[in-house]
This record gives structure tokens, sequence and C-alpha cells, in this order.
């Protein structure tokens, strides 16, 4: 977690379980997520990311541990949780033969809010992602991608404080990806905590504030933190002489692991990066590559010994 | 997906919170999971050529009963329709709850629906109501022929009105049963299939396990049989005119016979749907009825007969002759069988229990947080 913040979490879970017959999906959860921060749950296929936002969202009773969304338990006060969360699952499941309009003023009835408002706000919310030219045309029509879009629609019509996003990028076009990643930043700005699970590690890295990661049905917890912690730190630098890169580093004391073309170094922060790319180009090394060694969190990904399931 | 601004949080009032895990009917939940329903099983083309097709097939055979008929009064052609009604109740109406849970979960509509302030009571009664809407408007559909052979029927208003309330109470059963299975088994085949059999067992079983279960049931008994002592009577007494076996004594002859007690069995016939609805209709006098102003014994006076018969002890006393003698002649015992009071109550308990606990699954079912899954499904 990188946010802080005075106010109480949006979302904790501490020691949560849950077994289908002999299968454990989710071992031990134990997470935190700020309020107004946008945090990814991230994890391979079949580690019970889904079965952890199943439980979250007041759909999946935990057999073990302890939950608290906005304040409410999704045991003992599903009603609240639920009046709280906005989901979108992974399944893209859509009324076929109703309009993306129908759809969304009835899910908005559905929250309690008058036929005419939600009407209303399901035309700004379809063109908020950009299906208001379907927004009369039956949902059937609609393409995976816009389908996605449709379910991240119907996940806000009642305007959520915590919005859970079950893989939400899949299925969606680059351009769609990046407005996606517009979209979630603010909201999370206007105050909304979203706990997204992904597998386009490049796109979370850029979209969120922290990561949690799951393996085998737990969270990692702190190793990851620190995890993503170093992968932060990894810069490349790639020169046309690695000659004169290697002796310049030498020179400022810089530890550094050589590799094609280049080397891998560890900046604080992006001024001792930017120092550090004028020192080199002042000693006259050729630099013609230089920034984050990759995604932070899908070098922590691969680094994790992880044995898919 | 820029902006955000041009959006209004919902106005939430202290009356909207939540506490606990609300999962009881509200008028206002209920009504919109009923139109949801109804509008996302909104039927194709084909659908409602098939419904049409039921329909006119319904109208169709009553119209023919109808003309066939000369009788100022006939209610053959209406008992014929509110048994088609019936019939074809308890194959739509379970049909399409049969596969309401289970599929919209397939379709991972289900979980989206459950997430929000509908309560597991709201979405189990709106699809109750919406599948057996559909039954109801097949009924209306045959309103005016209904009405037409209403008119013919010599029935009271109130008699029709009671006996299509229990047909619609029946086929709300079903179909309740039907969301029971789609709440229980993970594929919509499976669901259908265990409801088609369940009414099947209902509808068809019922009497074949009576008509098998007859010997279980059967034992040797005397039975005396009243009649003339014609051996009695002479030639000349065959060749008088004035002669009436009458004049002969009527004596007793005992004779050991295989009994069925069908009365043990009874109940079996008394909760068959189709017999709750025969049991419901007003019983008619086979003597009285043009005094009364009532049509001869339809189909429904005549399986009232039979239903009263297999209610009553077996006959051990029968009585052939045309004067004298012991126990009710032929004709009596007919007429008394048509006149014994109906009995509807245990084929409608029966649909209440059915309808009660149908809707306590499907309601636990439904309740989320879930604690335990059906076998080989997802929540979403």
């Amino acid at each position: 977690m990188t946010t802080a913040t005075l106010a109480p979490p949006a979302i904790t879970a501490r020691n949560v379980s849950r077994s289908f017959g002999d299968v454990k999906a989710v071992v031990n959860a134990t997470l935190t997520v700020p309020q107004g921060s946008v945090t990814a749950l991230i994890g391979p296929n079949g580690c019970g990311k889904t079965t952890l936002m199943l439980m979250l969202a007041g759909l999946l009773r935990p057999d073990g541990g302890e939950i608290v969304v906005d304040g409410h338990s999704p045991v003992t006060n599903s009603g609240a949780v639920r009046n709280a969360i906005g989901w979108m699952p992974d399944q893209l499941g859509s009324w076929d033969n109703l309009t993306c309009l129908q759809t969304l003023t009835l899910m908005g009835q559905a929250y309690r809010e008058k036929k005419e408002y939600a009407r209303q706000r399901g035309l700004g919310l379809l063109k908020l992602v950009h299906l208001e030219e379907f927004a009369d045309r039956p949902t059937r029509v609609l393409s995976r991608g816009q389908k996605q879009r449709l379910s991240l629609a119907r996940a806000l019509i009642h305007d959520p404080s915590v919005l859970l996003l079950d893989e939400p990028a899949n299925g969606l076009d680059p351009r769609s990806r990046v407005e996606l990643r517009q979209l979630v930043r603010e909201l999370a700005a206007g105050g909304k905590t979203i706990l997204v699970s992904s597998h386009v590690l490049s796109e979370l890295d850029e979209m969120v504030d922290g990561a949690i990661f799951m393996s085998k049905g737990a969270t990692l917890g702190e190793d990851a933190d620190a995890m993503v912690a170093d992968a932060k730190t990894r810069y490349r630098v790639e020169a046309l002489d690695l000659a004169a890169l290697a002796a310049s580093l030498g020179r400022q004391g810089i530890d550094h692991e050589d590799l094609d073309g280049g080397a891998i170094v560890r900046v604080a922060d992006e001024a001792q990066a930017a120092a550090l790319l004028a020192s080199l180009v002042k000693d006259g090394v050729p630099v013609h590559r230089f920034g984050p060694a990759g995604s932070a969190l899908e070098q922590t990904y691969m680094l994790m010994n992880e044995e898919r399931r | 997906m820029t902006t955000t601004e041009t959006l209004e949080a919902p106005a939430t009032t202290a009356s909207d919170s939540i506490k606990g895990n609300p999962w009881h009917p509200t008028f206002r939940g209920v009504a919109l999971a009923t139109r949801i329903e109804l509008l996302r099983r909104r039927p194709s083309k084909k659908g409602y050529l098939v419904y049409g097709i039921t329909v006119a097939l319904i109208v169709g055979l009553g119209i023919l009963v109808a003309v066939s008929s000369d009788e100022k009064l006939n209610s053959n052609p209406m008992e014929l329709v509110m048994i088609l009604v019936l019939g074809a109740g308890m194959l739509i109406g379970p049909s399409l709850s049969a596969t309401s849970i289970n599929g919209d979960s397939s379709e991972g509509v289900l979980a989206p629906l459950q997430m929000s302030r509908l309560s597991a009571a709201d979405l189990a009664l709106g699809k109750l109501f919406a599948s057996w809407a559909v039954c109801f408007a097949a009924l209306l559909t045959t309103t005016p022929f209904l009405l037409y052979a209403f008119s013919k029927s010599g029935w009271h208003f109130d008699e029709m009105l009671w006996v299509l309330g229990v047909i619609l109470f029946v086929v709300l059963a079903f179909t309740a049963m039907g969301l029971a299975w789609s709440s229980i088994a993970a594929r919509s085949v499976a669901s259908v299939s265990l409801t088609h059999i369940t009414s099947g067992i209902l509808g068809l079983g019922t009497l074949l396990i009576f008509a098998f279960s007859m010997p279980l049931v059967s034992e040797q008994q005397t039975v005396t049989y009243w009649d003339h002592d014609y051996e009695q009577a002479t030639e000349e007494d065959w060749s008088d005119p004035n002669f009436s076996p009458s004049q002969l004594p009527c004596v007793p002859t005992e004779s050991t016979e295989m009994v069925t007690h069908t009365d043990k069995l009874a109940w079996l016939l008394l909760i068959n749907p189709a017999v709750v609805v025969v049991e419901t209709a007003p019983v008619i006098d086979v003597e009285t009825f043009q005094a009364d102003g009532r049509a001869a014994p339809g189909v429904f006076a005549f399986l009232h007969q039979g239903v009263s018969e297999a209610r009553s002890e077996p006959i051990v006393e029968r009585n052939f002759c045309e004067a004298g003698g012991q126990g009710m002649t032929w004709d009596e015992q007919q007429r008394a069988m048509g006149l014994v009071k109906p009995n509807p109550w245990p084929g409608i308990a029966l649909a209440g229990g059915i309808l009660v606990a149908s809707m306590a699954i499907v309601v636990q079912r439904l309740r989320v947080p879930y604690k335990k899954l059906r076998v080989g499904t997802r929540v979403a």
C-alpha cells in the first residue's frame, strides 16, 4: 500500500478463508484498502481472486476471518454492503433482449432509484462509457468490449462508494483500456475506493496506488510490498558505448547489473533518476534509452515463486 | 470514459439505510422483479406463434364440442376448455420457471440482481409471478370463448370463478415447483426434466399408481345380490301379459368375490390436479338437473361420480329387484355417488404445500451471502 490516509480503510479483511468441498479457494487473505485509493488484486488463474472479491461483495460467506466494507460486515449486514458496493463481475451477463438504457434504468430501480432518475443517470453513464449510440439497441448487439463497458456502467448506477472490478480490461481495445484507466483514476479522485483485479499488469501499473498479490489462496502481504517497492527502483540504462557506461557508473559508485546493451541500476526516486541521467550525459556516455526497467507489478509477479494451479 | 462531472449521486435518505441480511419481499421489489422477468422473457415471434397455436387448439376443440351438441345447455365445452387451460398452464408455467434461476445464473445475470436492493424473496416471487402471468394471459386469451361456453353450461358465475381460481392456484404451485428445481439443479436441462417428471408423477403417475395398486387393497369378501327368484315363475306366468317379475319374491344370493377397497387409495385420485378441478365443479343431480336450470351431467359430473365411488366403501350388497330387497339399486347408487360432496381440499392442500415448500427452497437458495453453492456452479 502506498496511499496513506487518516480515514478508516474502505475495505479490510483479516485471515479470510473459504473452501468449496475439498478445494481450498482462499486459505488466508488479509488486506486493507484505503478510502479513495485504487488497489490491484493480482495473482495467477485459480489463486482465489474472484472468490475473495465475492466474499468482499457479500455474495459468498467466508468460512473464517473478518471482513469489513464501508464500516459493515458482509456476513451480518450484507444489505448495507451491497448498497455501498458497485460490482463488475468477470462474467459478462446482460439481458439480451433489453436495450442498454432499459438495463441501466431497471438496475437503478433495483437500487430503489426512481424510474426517471435512473433513466437519466443511465443516459449519463452510457455517455461516460461511450455507449450512448447503443442506448436504444438491445444488448445482444454489443461486442465483448462494449458489454464490458456496459457492465462498468451498471456497477456505477447507484453511485457506490466502493467499486470491485473483476478483470475490467478483458476484451477492451487499446483505446478503451486507456479510457478505463483514466476513468478509474477520476472515480478515485472523486472519493471512490476501487479494488481491481486484472492480468494486464502493465495497465495496472499506471492505474493503481497499491497492489495486493495472491498466491495459492493467500495474500502475500509485506513481502510482496517490498518486492514492488524494490521493482520500482530498478531503472534500465542503454548506451551505444557500454564501456563508457560501465566506467561512468563505476566512477559514481553506483552498483549495476550488466545486461545486453546496457545495465540495470537502482535509484531511490525520480529526482535521483534525473540526476543520474544528467551525470551520465555529462560524462559523455552516449545514452539512447533510460527509464524504469518495466512494470513493477509485472516484475514482482514474475519474481513470485509461483506454482500455477 | 473521460469525465464523471455530469453524473449526480443518487439521493439517499435515512429510510433507505439497510440493516442485517434482508430477505423478505416488498411490494415494490416484487413488482420490479416481475417486470424485469416479463421484459427479458418476452416471447420471440416463434414464441408468440406457439402460444397462438396453443390457444387456437383450446378454443378450436371447445367450439368443436359446442357445435357437435344440439342440446340447449351443455357444460362439456366449458369443462373441456378448463381442463385444457389447466394442462397448458401446467406445461407452460413450469417450463418457463424451470430455467429461471439456473439459466440466469449461467448467463451471468442473476448475481448482479442479487447484489442490488432486491431481496431473495423479491426475486423469487417476481420470477414466480412472471412465469405464472404467461399462463394467466393464456387463460385471458380464451375468455371470449369461455364466456360463451359458460352461457351454455348451466353453471353459476361464482362456480366458474371458483374453478378458474383453483386452476390458477394449481398452476401457480406447479410453477413454483419448477422454480424450486431451477434453484436446486445446476443445469437447465436437469431442472426442466425434473419439473416435468414431477408434474407427470402428480398428473399421470397418481392415476397409474392407483390402478396398479388395486391388487394390494383387494380381498376375498362375501357379496350379497338381491334379485327376484325367477325360478319360481312358471311357464304360465311368462305367457301371462299381466305378469311382472316384480311379483316374484326378492331373495338374496351370496357369493365370495374379490372386492377392492379403493377407498384406501382414493387419496391418490384426490391429489391429481385434474381431479382437483373436477372436484371443484358444481354437483349436478341427474334427476333434477332440468328443474335446477342445469345442463345434463357432463364429463366433470361423470368423473366426480367415479371418484366418489372410489372414495366409498366397497358395495357388498346390490339390489337388482324392482321391488323389495335390501341395498340400493344401480340407478340409486349412481345418483348417490354423483351427489357425494366433492372434496377438492386434499389436492388444494397439496398444491399449497408444494407452493410454500418450493418458495421456501427458492428463497433459501437465492439468499446471499451464499453458504453453500450448487455443485458445478459459480456465483458469477
